[in-house]
């Protein structure tokens, strides 16, 4: 159903892209204009070859973030880092065959060199008693020297001239594309979503459970390579705009944000295809605003930065997030504590623990054991719920009918807990208080029910002390 | 092109001249293939290329402030990013449920985009530029003023730096070999594994330092554990394992400037050429995992399976 | 032998041997499972049980000999045949739901394109239901417990309405409630002609849970009914200190070929 809708925008965009003008002048070139005019012309979309720019960032940043999830879940992050860099010997070759920037003949070069990296991976673990990270050492490195020995014998021959359209396979340069690559680009990313879209169900289950995988008769060897070999494929479409050495970070980072963000595949999927897009675009604005400034390490600051924020305020793992809660819960636990200290204060020194009982704040921190500072805290935020009041300008509290039902609450679950463990769990009566301190936070009404059931509807607890009933019921 | 041609006349014309050159890529190979024993025993190599992409930022930036490419404003600069970053792996790998994978791929990215995108800014008029982070400095070592058996300072530094990781390898031999093999038997015997394993990460990073100015930052990786993986298809015992590794060095250095003179390409990728060459040829002819071997057992088996 | 499938054994294993890294860890294992039985797979650690398991589903290589499963090879009858794996197998953080998981059952019938639709939704929700599981169909799997998680895996064989089933250790690491209620359904879909091959760690249970014993340490001690081979004699053989000299005939082949 995904398919239908993933067609209709891509034509049209095929088209947007097919209109702007040819001869129109390269980003990197205009060097005069101050940060402030750039960023004006980004957001106007006047200029074509940024229009191209764009256009092509949008595309392998959704390719990136669409194979980069597969490979965050299947813990293949490395392997794409080796992949990526194993692909420049074939993007010197695929230059040393046509003797110009001709994106097929690189294209096919990269995705040979890519494809012999990951072979010769396997290959080496296979083989021998090299372990998956040192074979990823080796590939990534002694392919990408072969790559660079072989540049610098083009750059030998060639004197100059060709030396800017090799460089930005490098570090990644978004104004070196053309028409050309960009449709070069649609094509792979099309058939790239197309596969993705066909092959979910085998691809997440290869992912989650390989064994499995292969024993209900999925081809895992076929499905594999088909993977590889369109992960190769958007690597090397990203190349040149993002770089060898920075390209695998594009397939990481997108995908890693999108997986501390939700719990579902098929949404990891989308959400980490629009962070994608996201941070190539912020890539090609930032080196748009300067010159000559490489693109793909901009686009994985921009990936980075969507990265942090996820690692800092995703809803349900952020850091910050669960700090929050954490504070949350610890505020409540206290204010709990200073309702039972209230309750039990009262409870102590009348018989009728009737709404009207004021309670003074210096036997309230003495029973509580805590400072002033923090007891005020505690009440400050109780008043706001309205269950307690100051009375006589802050010196004395009283419990409202709100405070009196929250502290009969806690209260009842204590002494419950401690009954409980007493009577059922074989507990010394003097070992059980510790433990009901914390658990008497986190008891749930249906809890508290069965447990008051299976103890026969109790009224005092193991020290004596009677048990709150539920309201006045 | 014949024999003499190829192997001989660029010793005999410039021999004088790549002295320097070759010391360099010998001091820098021995010291990572040392260092990179332990990594590959640890699963760890990975590790290296990380730290050796993240030290790019602390050195742009002391070069920045300093304006010099040598000396400890870089040293200290390069130490405490890479350090930074293998404290954020830690981090982010432990405090969430991203694996380590990831958590490496994402740091050392985001540091070395951090280094590239100072440099580019900085310009490419200085003397630290990006071709200097891909191939490294090495071959422009003939051009400095020598202090020592024709060596220049940054050489003999690194050959001081090798010496010191060769000795502190014989001194805590059985304690890094312990704690490589069993964490959990030598911490019970008082050697404290957490304090090995980041003495070896401080190690590492010096040395990682010590070379980017040679061989940059990408190609330290192959430096690193080329050596190991090589001498570990040949042995199993960990001290011949060093001394081969030592041996391989040496060779890929060797054969790194020839290349780079015949080819007229840089030395360090060309040593990491010369490099994963021998790795190719062990892998092929090694006795015991050779290919070669494992190709005639196969074969052998089968006919012992036919009979 | 009648061509009556009724009579056709369920499993049939012949001299499988499979060797890793050149060391045999499996000797020629001959066995033929009947139709309907629940049979356990017991023997110390390293005896091979898993392996025993995968090389049967042609997850590892075999050296020798072959498996079939109603008189066929496994991978023609691929989807007659479920296989459960082991708990640790996989990546519990991954981003699916216990429905996902369990759907993936599904997978192997439909084919490679098609997508799951409302017959297999439903089929996962009566597997899920059996293990008592319905309640948590839209949890993420990072949240459950180790008897759960072993649930969801046993639902998943569920919805694969397979004939035979091969389960590596599913009572590892699972709580006593679990445990009962796995047995119990085992039982269940023994009497309603499944058959089920388990590999278990705990002698102690072994004699009341299945109703065949296969002793294995690296080749078949001994394989029968239950109360036929759970004696102390068979017992020691697999478990005592005899089959050393076995392993060190293993090492030997391994250091003397190369």
């Amino acid at each position: 159903m995904i398919a239908r809708n993933i067609n209709q925008p891509l034509a049209v965009f095929l088209l947007l892209v097919l209109v702007t003008d040819v001869s129109a002048a390269r980003i990197g070139e205009i060097i005069e204009n101050d940060p402030w005019e750039q960023a004006r012309r980004f957001f106007t979309f006047s200029d074509p070859g940024l229009r191209i720019g764009l256009s092509g960032a949008l595309l392998f940043g959704a390719t990136c973030g669409l194979l980069g999830s597969f490979i965050v879940v299947r813990k293949m992050a490395l392997i794409g880092d080796a992949i990526s860099h194993a692909v420049l010997p074939g993007v010197a070759m695929g230059f040393l065959w046509s003797m110009e920037k001709d994106p097929m003949a690189i294209l096919a070069g990269a995705t040979v060199a890519g494809l012999m990296g990951s072979l010769v991976v396997e290959l080496i673990k296979r083989t021998t008693k090299i372990k998956q990270d040192a074979a990823l050492g080796i590939v990534l490195a002694s392919f990408f020297a072969v790559g660079l020995c072989m540049i610098r014998m083009i750059q030998n021959n060639d004197g100059a001239s060709r030396i800017t359209g090799l460089k930005s396979y490098l570090f990644g340069d978004v104004a070196v594309l053309d028409r050309q690559d960009v449709v070069t680009m649609t094509g792979v990313v099309t058939v790239t979503v197309m596969l993705v879209i066909l092959l979910y169900r085998p691809l997440l289950i290869i992912g989650f459970d390989r064994e499995f995988a292969h024993s209900i008769g999925l081809p895992v060897r076929l499905l594999d390579g088909l993977f590889q070999l369109f992960l190769t494929f958007a690597i090397v479409v990203a190349l040149q705009a993002v770089g060898v050495v920075l390209v695998s970070a594009l397939l990481i980072t997108p995908a890693a944000a999108a997986y501390l963000l939700v719990n579902r595949m098929h949404h990891m999927l989308w959400v980490a295809a629009a962070i994608g897009m996201l941070s190539a675009v912020i890539g090609v604005f930032f080196s748009f605003l300067g010159s000559n400034l490489p693109t793909g390490p901009f686009m994985v600051l921009g990936a980075s930065s969507v990265f942090l924020v996820a690692y800092l305020f995703a809803p349900r793992h952020g850091r910050v997030t669960r700090w929050f809660r954490h504070r949350s819960r610890r505020r409540d636990v206290s204010n709990e504590n200073t309702l039972k200290s209230i309750y039990r204060i009262i409870e102590k020194g009348s018989a009728d623990n009737d709404a009207g009982s004021v309670v003074k704040i210096e036997s309230l921190a003495g029973e509580r054991r805590v400072s002033k500072v923090d007891l005020f805290a505690d009440l400050r935020r109780l008043r706001r719920v309205g269950a307690v009041e100051f009375v006589d300008q802050g010196g004395d509290v009283m419990l409202t009918e709100i405070g009196i039902q929250q502290a009969r609450q806690v209260v009842r679950n204590h002494r419950l807990w401690e009954l409980y463990l007493t009577n059922e769990a074989d507990y010394a009566s003097s070992h059980v208080h510790d433990d009901a301190e914390k658990i008497e936070h986190f008891l749930s009404e249906e809890k508290v029910a069965e447990i008051e059931r299976q103890l026969d509807y109790p009224v005092v607890d193991p020290h004596g002390q009677p048990i709150p009933g539920r309201g006045e019921a | 092109m014949n024999f003499h041609r190829i192997f001989v006349e660029p010793w005999q014309s410039h021999a004088a001249h790549y002295w320097p050159v070759f010391a360099m890529a010998l001091f820098v190979t021995v010291a990572c293939a040392l260092i990179g024993n332990y990594l590959v025993l640890r699963r760890i190599s990975l590790i290296g290329d990380a730290i050796s992409h993240s030290v790019l930022p602390g050195i742009a930036i002391a070069f920045m402030m300093t304006g010099s490419r040598s000396g400890a404003p870089m040293f200290v600069g390069a130490l405490v990013a890479g350090v930074v970053a293998t404290v954020i792996i830690e981090v982010l790998h432990s405090r969430s449920r991203l694996k380590q994978d990831a958590a490496i791929g994402i740091t050392f990215s985001t540091f070395f985009a951090v280094g590239v995108i100072l440099i580019s800014i900085h310009g490419a008029h200085t003397d630290l530029d990006l071709d200097c982070v891909l191939f490294g400095k090495m071959d422009f070592l003939p051009g400095r003023e020598p202090v020592f058996l024709g060596l220049p300072g940054v050489t003999v530094t690194m050959a001081a730096l090798a010496l010191c990781v060769g000795l502190l390898i014989i001194i805590f031999y059985k304690e890094l070999l312990l704690s490589s093999f069993d964490p959990a038997l030598a911490a019970s015997m008082g050697i404290n594994p957490r304090l090995v394993h980041y003495l070896l990460m401080a190690v590492l990073s010096v040395v990682v330092v010590g070379a980017f100015t040679s061989v940059g930052a990408i190609l330290v990786i192959a430096m690193l554990i080329l050596p190991a993986a090589t001498s570990c298809m040949l042995s199993d015992r960990l001290w011949v394992m060093l001394i081969l590794s030592v041996l391989h060095a040496f060779i890929s250095s060797l054969g790194g400037v020839h290349i780079a003179v015949a080819l007229q390409v840089p030395t360090a990728p060309a040593s990491v050429v010369a490099g994963a060459g021998i790795f190719a040829i062990v892998w092929i002819v090694s006795p015991r995992q050779g290919l070669i071997s494992l190709w005639l057992r196969n074969r052998r088996s089968d006919q012992v399976a036919e009979a | 032998m009648s061509n009556a499938s009724g009579d056709e054994p369920a499993l049939e294993v012949h001299d499988l041997t499979v060797s890793y890294l050149r060391r045999p860890v499996l000797y020629g294992v001959d066995f033929a499972v009947a139709q309907g039985s629940l049979v356990g797979i017991i023997g110390p650690n390293g005896a091979g049980k898993s392996t025993l398991i995968k090389s049967i589903m042609g997850l590892v290589p075999v050296s020798g000999g072959w498996a079939r499963v109603f008189g066929g090879a496994v991978k023609e009858q691929i989807t007659k045949v479920g296989y459960v794996p082991q708990r640790e197998s996989v990546d519990w953080d991954f981003p699916v739901n216990v429905m996902d998981v369990v759907l993936m059952g599904c997978y192997g019938r439909i084919g490679l394109i098609r997508r799951t639709g409302g017959e297999e939704r439903v089929r996962a929700c009566a597997a899920l239901e059996k293990v008592g599981m319905l309640a948590y169909a839209d949890r993420q799997i990072s949240n459950l417990s180790g008897g759960q998680q072993q649930r969801v895996f046993i639902a998943r064989a569920l919805a694969q309405e397979s004939e035979i089933y091969l389960m590596d250790e599913p009572f590892a690491g699972v709580d006593a409630a679990t445990e009962v209620a796995l047995i119990t359904l085992m039982k269940e879909m023994r009497d309603a002609g499944k058959t089920l091959i388990v590999v278990h760690h705990d002698l102690a249970s072994a004699r009341e849970y299945f109703d065949m014993l296969l002793l294995l340490n690296m080749r078949v001690v001994a394989f029968g009914e239950t109360g036929e081979v759970f004696t102390g004699e068979l017992l020691q053989q697999t478990y005592g200190g005899r089959l050393t000299v076995l392993s060190e005939i293993a090492d030997k082949v391994a250091k003397g070929e190369g």
